[in-house]
């Protein structure tokens, strides 16, 4: 990870361990005013210590105005993949995320999304730590691993 | 990373987009993938994994070939 100075280092793992607690419980991703004011922190240090996890590939901003689109597997966003676990709906941002949401909480869930070619929807259980259903369902990868990063929006 | 019927409706959709399939992973594998990336995503002291781990979590998968090799 780019480290811009000792102090935004730090930070920026507060900053990690506060986004993703509230993201697990609250099934909604902090945005920096609402990190600001938890940590106590001034909200543009805020946004340094954001923007130096993105650099590390920690989350994912998105690319106009800085918000947090993803604390992966945690989507900010609605978006086709809905994952309901713990008496919560969470969103991921692809299929690796939707069902990473359920890795990351250790939780029972059901991921519903669409077939990307026809639209349909599939549903996808996880039970005591096993995957059921899904019928003959695959995951498309369409970009190689060493260029997913590239474009993480289109990967 | 999208979610398909089957293999079949990969093929229709790359075909509308005149582009070649990527790499398919069934559901057992693509879980297995979610829980070896993000499993302990939620713990204090993550971090990041190495390339080297990354790697050996694709091998444990069965993701071989150039598709998933990270270092060219």
């Amino acid at each position: 990870m780019t480290t811009l100075s000792p102090d935004i280092d730090l930070l920026a793992q507060d900053v990690r361990r506060f986004v993703f607690r509230c993201a697990a419980d609250t099934a909604s991703v902090p945005q920096a005013p609402e990190i600001a004011k938890a940590l106590g922190k001034p909200e543009p240090q805020i946004r340094a210590a954001l923007h130096q996890l993105a650099a590390g590939r920690v989350l994912i901003l998105a690319p106009n105005d800085g918000t947090i689109w993803a604390a992966n597997p945690f989507c900010a966003v609605a978006s086709g993949f809905r994952v309901e676990a713990s008496g919560k709906r969470y969103w991921g941002i692809c299929a690796w995320d939707a069902l990473g949401v359920a890795a990351a909480l250790h939780s029972d869930a059901v991921i519903t999304a669409p077939c990307g070619d026809c639209g349909d929807g599939l549903t996808l259980e996880i039970r005591d730590g096993a995957l059921q259903g899904g019928g003959n369902a695959v995951v498309h990868f369409a970009i190689p691993a060493r260029h997913w990063w590239d474009n993480i929006g289109f990967t | 990373m999208l979610l398909f019927r089957d293999e079949e409706h990969v093929d229709r959709w790359c075909a509308a987009r005149d582009m070649s399939p990527g790499a398919l992973l069934d559901l057992p594998q693509a879980w297995r993938l979610a829980r070896g990336w993000y499993e302990s995503k939620l713990q204090p002291d993550w971090r990041r994994h190495t390339l080297a781990e990354t790697e050996a979590l694709f091998t444990s998968i069965g993701l071989t070939g150039d598709f998933w090799d990270l270092r060219s």
